[in-house]
């Protein structure tokens, strides 16, 4: 009896796994087809082996597309809104789970228009103009991948070149036509008569450095003398390089300005039709790189180091403060007064796993240090009394609202501005230290916006917001009208990579620019494998001109190979930069910038600091560098606290042999 | 035939009965790492330490992770992000990533309905203003999220029951019970364990206009649920739903018919996940505030003798298939490590112990072999 049921119960399993596995889900089309703004109900059964249908089976229906192809709830009722291939995933739920799929093709709208954009009011034969011509379709999506098919009426007058290109050669009116699956657009083109007898072409300097911007000026002039003020004049420049093994290199933008990234002889063309000048300039060997030498170690190697921030105590001797990370909430004070003696002196030790950020106030009294990784999960700031840095003092602790974590801090005059959880700012009066105070805030309003750096000088506040770039944010300078109560965003500048994580201003007193550096980070390869060394940053810094606050503009750009950037720092015409496994790098942004500053040789120094008895050996990863007082001061992740010096300027005495 | 099916039967038993090693994967939520440990009877190793991330010099926050029913896979959600949170699929063969989807604010909690096959991951917006967010849900064959649900203000604690078509999970600030049809995708239930009517005080409804972003304080107070729910978790046949009340030292039980609080547990100090055993019999649940593990015998809803933990901080609970042991990942404080204490579950005993990376949180039971 008893092994009859044991066989009765393993028969009825094996029936009703055999049950479960001959059902399946079968949907009325595996392959649909719709128009744009069509709805369609897609249906799904759930069929025995013989084909009969399980009564009772509920549906999920979802499209891998939902932008482009909705799919409402449970009922499988779609609307196709872009034109594409999309998957229907059809899922019944229960034992067994079914799922299959539906593919649907939503066919594209038929083209509407092709729109070719004005051209400029005057077309002088021997021009080449390129048309920016945009294709629509009935459904209002644009179709870049249209093929325009370009014919010109006259040939000989206007000749049409590749990549949507007019090439003007005589006098005379030209209907062009851009027609896209039977759809036209006609535009009349009047070529004039090209006027320009001569151009005079200047350059603001016949000798310069590389990285050195020359300045053109191009003026088109006619038979008798007039100035064309529209001639559509085209930059260009040939060169011979110094050095038979560099190619000669820089960049001409068509507002005429060059700069040299290899040292050499340059000709600089400015064309219109067939008129033409050019000027030779010279680019000697920019011939700024000085010595620079490791002075001083303050090592950390139980932990990895974070951030650091150096200033002249209240006694006039010199201290320096650097944050923890990853490890027990701990900071540490140093007496860096002799930088070859760098000592430690005091630490204080919060609830936190890391310390990411330390700043002290412009009167060397108070410091704020950040708390992320709290036991309690309440983050926030603290503040501690540095009056004495040998006897580091907390003073309060901080977290209303702050309590997803300070990543970054910055003091100024008495207001710490503080990040919260990735997301906003918060300013905070701390005129009390004891009694911080939430004064104003500020928070971007776009969609899936973040924070990860503010730094404040002159009453204006720089943040870093990842993919919406850098905002400047009056905070007291009254640009705007802002106060730390109410601050006033009054520009940004935002770049394609989104990789925005540190600002820093800077106004060149030569040329009157104003320039905001940003940095990258950007860990593209992943983490090392075993978890021990740094992972390999890349990303760079830009240079943007924010002269015309409206108008930013990216000019320039340094990169280091290899290695990605961090906190940096400028001071005298100088830019110090933390680039992680790359060490610090020392550049001369002197005058103005324009195109790779590392190519034109503006790279001063560099020192990488590795430390075979670091938290992980030999393991270089720059957090982030200060000057003070004629030396160099930078945290490293593996190996804490550095000094270094920069030699004086070795006498000019070899850009002549070189030009040569 | 019939023999032969029976020896098939006798040696599948007696597999069982001679099984000896536990696996649990572990997150280190400030290590960024994952580990996997294997217990034996006695001692608990690590056998595998897993990077998680991509980010060095960032803590990315793992947070919740779960197994999926086929064993083939273990989801996690990394909390942080540019803002997003991401949930990442990884294989439990190779313990390498397969494939990422990103969610929402701090998604932490997951499981997958075995009813579906899909993952249902609260977006816990820990820090985020006091809002009600959501719960996210992801195809995890394509990894896509097709859908996300309304709840309540911070979203955390989430389980599925067992025969997977509800999905039970709490508003830690608002301070309610929400139940998901995991079919419907959509909240059939909520349930104020504040004792709030529906339209009340708690943050589901309320005018949430009037409040401005972060500077609530001055704008309207926020609401603070005092039962402070961090964690629901189905019983597997009794009907009911334990709910672990981090803000009154209790645990609720809410009956699923009568929908309304049938019996509360006095517990330690803040009490923060729990799990049922596989039988039925007993609610394991963490208190964090105390640093100890509760066992409940919901035959007699009698308290065994607490547990102490190995350190501060006690944090999540998963039991393994055979109803023997309770897995406890514990934080710490600051620097020091997290732990994974494994306790006998009729004893009432810590039988072993592993420190791992620091605040060790979501934890998972995976198989015996």
């Amino acid at each position: 009896m008893k092994k009859f049921l044991i066989f009765a119960f393993l028969l009825l399993l094996s029936v009703g796994f055999l049950q479960a596995q001959d059902l399946s889900i079968e949907v009325s089309s595996k392959d649909v087809s719709m128009n744009i703004g069509q709805t369609m109900q897609l249906g799904a059964a759930v069929v025995d082996a013989s084909g009969k249908k399980v009564a009772d089976r509920e549906f999920i229906f979802y499209s891998t597309n939902s932008r482009a192809l909705t799919v409402v709830d449970s009922t499988g009722m779609a609307t196709a809104v872009k034109h594409g291939e999309y998957d229907v995933i059809v899922i019944s739920p229960g034992d067994p789970q079914l799922r299959s799929n539906i593919k649907v093709t939503v066919a594209p709208a038929a083209i509407s228009k092709v729109e070719i954009a004005p051209l400029p009011e005057h077309v002088y034969a021997g021009v080449t103009v390129p048309l920016e011509i945009k294709v629509t379709d009935k459904a209002g999506f644009e179709r870049p991948e249209k093929v325009v098919k370009l014919t010109s009426s006259d040939e000989r007058k206007v000749g049409i070149a590749p990549f949507d290109k007019l090439i003007a050669k005589e006098k005379g009116k030209v209907m062009i036509t851009a027609s896209v699956d039977g759809v036209e657009q006609k535009l009349e083109v009047d070529v004039l008569e090209n006027p320009i007898a001569e151009i005079h072409l200047k350059s603001d300097m016949v000798e310069g450095r590389s990285g050195d911007v020359f300045t053109l000026t191009a003026v088109a002039l006619d038979k008798h003398g007039n100035e064309i003020a529209d001639a559509p004049i085209n930059f260009s420049f040939t060169g011979e390089s110094f050095d038979v093994s560099a190619a000669p290199s820089g960049l001409i933008t068509q507002e005429g300005k060059f700069v040299a990234d290899e040292p050499g002889l340059y000709v600089l063309n400015a064309t219109c039709g067939p008129a033409a000048a050019s000027v030779t300039i010279q680019a000697n060997n920019r011939n700024i790189t000085r010595q620079i030498d490791l002075i001083g170690q303050g090592s950390v190697n139980d932990k990895h180091t974070s951030d650091l921030w150096v200033w002249e105590g209240v006694d006039g001797r010199d201290y320096a403060v650097t944050g923890t990370w990853g490890s027990d909430g701990s900071a540490y004070f140093w007496d860096v007064t002799d930088p070859a003696g760098i000592e430690l002196i005091d630490s204080v030790k919060v609830d936190a796993r890391t310390v990411n950020d330390v700043k002290v106030s412009e009167d060397g009294k108070v410091a704020v240090i950040s708390r992320e990784g709290a036991s309690n999960r309440k983050n926030g700031l603290v503040i501690v009394d540095v009056s004495n840095p040998r006897d580091a003092k907390i003073i309060s602790e901080f977290s209303e609202n702050l309590t997803g974590g300070v990543h970054n801090v910055f003091i100024y005059q008495n207001h710490v501005y503080a990040l919260s959880a990735g997301r906003k700012y918060y300013s905070i009066n701390i005129e009390d230290p004891a009694n911080p105070k939430i004064v104003g805030e500020f928070e971007l309003d776009t969609p899936g916006h973040a924070i990860h750096d503010v730094w404040v000088e002159d009453g204006i506040a720089y943040s870093s917001n990842w993919s919406d770039g850098v905002q400047l944010v009056d905070v007291g300078n009254g640009i705007a009208g802002g106060t730390p109560a109410n601050p006033v965003q009054f520009a940004s500048y935002a770049y394609p990579s989104g990789s925005n994580h540190a600002a820093f201003p800077y106004r060149d007193k030569k040329t009157g620019k104003f320039y905001v550096i940003l940095g990258d980070e950007e860990f593209p390869y992943g983490l090392d494998p075993d978890g021990r060394k740094p992972g390999r940053a890349a990303g760079f810094l830009h240079v943007i001109d924010f002269t015309d606050l409206k108008n930013p503009k990216e000019v320039a750009w340094f990169k280091v190979p290899l290695a990605g950037s961090h906190n940096f720092w400028i001071e005298d015409d100088i830019l110090y930069a933390a680039f992680y496994n790359g060490g610090v790098r020392v550049v001369d942004i002197s005058g103005e910038l324009l195109g790779d500053l590392n190519r034109q040789g503006r790279e001063i120094a560099w020192i990488v600091p590795a430390d075979p008895d670091g938290y992980v050996s030999n393991a270089p990863f720059t957090w982030g560098a200060q000057p003070h007082k004629g030396h160099i001061f930078y945290s490293d992740w593996n190996s804490g606290l550095w000094s270094a010096k920069l030699q004086p300027v070795i006498p000019e005495n070899s850009k002549i042999e070189e030009a040569k | 035939m019939i023999k032969s099916l029976l020896l098939i039967a006798a040696l599948t038993f007696s597999f069982a009965a001679n099984a000896q090693n536990y696996y649990v994967y572990v997150t280190a939520e400030s290590e960024d790492e994952v580990a996997l440990i294997k217990f034996d009877g006695k001692n608990a190793t690590i056998e595998e330490t897993i990077q998680v991330g991509i980010w060095p010099a960032e803590i990315e926050g793992p947070h919740g992770i779960n197994i999926s029913p086929d064993g083939k896979y273990w989801y996690l959600s990394l909390a942080h992000g540019n803002p997003y949170g991401t949930l990442y699929k990884y294989s439990t063969e190779t313990n390498e990533v397969v494939n990422t989807v990103k969610l929402g604010l701090f998604p932490a909690s997951l499981q997958i309905s075995k009813a579906t096959g899909l993952l249902y991951c609260v977006n816990f917006d820990l820090h985020g203003d006091m809002l009600p967010s959501t719960v996210s849900v992801v195809d995890p064959e394509e990894m896509i999220e097709i859908d996300r649900i309304e709840t309540g203000v911070m979203p955390h604690g989430s389980r599925i029951s067992s025969d997977g078509m509800f999905h039970y999970s709490v508003g830690m600030m608002s301070g309610e019970l929400f139940e998901i049809s995991t079919t419907k995708l959509k909240v059939t239930r909520k349930l104020s364990l504040d004792g709030m009517e529906e339209d009340g005080a708690a943050m589901g409804g309320m005018d949430h206009s009037k409040m401005g972003h972060g500077m609530m304080t001055e704008a309207a107070p926020m609401y603070h649920s005092e039962v402070k729910p961090t964690w629901a978790m189905p019983h597997p046949t009794n009907g009911k739903v334990y709910v672990a009340g981090n803000g009154t030292d209790e645990v609720l039980e809410v009956d699923l018919e009568k929908w309304e609080i049938t019996n509360r547990f006095k517990t330690g100090k803040a009490p923060y996940n729990c799990d049922v055993s596989p039988d039925g019999r007993y609610l394991v649940v963490t208190y964090k505030g105390s640093g100890e593990t509760g066992i409940w015998d919901l035959e007699s809803n009698s308290e065994l003798p607490r547990v102490k933990n190995t350190r501060k901080v006690a944090h999540g609970v998963s039991i393994s298939s055979d109803s023997k042991y309770a897995f406890i990942s514990v934080e710490g404080i600051g620097g020091e490590p997290g732990t994974l204490d494994v306790i006998d579950i009729q004893k009432a005993e810590k039988v072993a112990s592993v420190d791992m990376g620091k605040q060790a949180g979501g934890i998972i039971f995976w198989k015996m072999e």
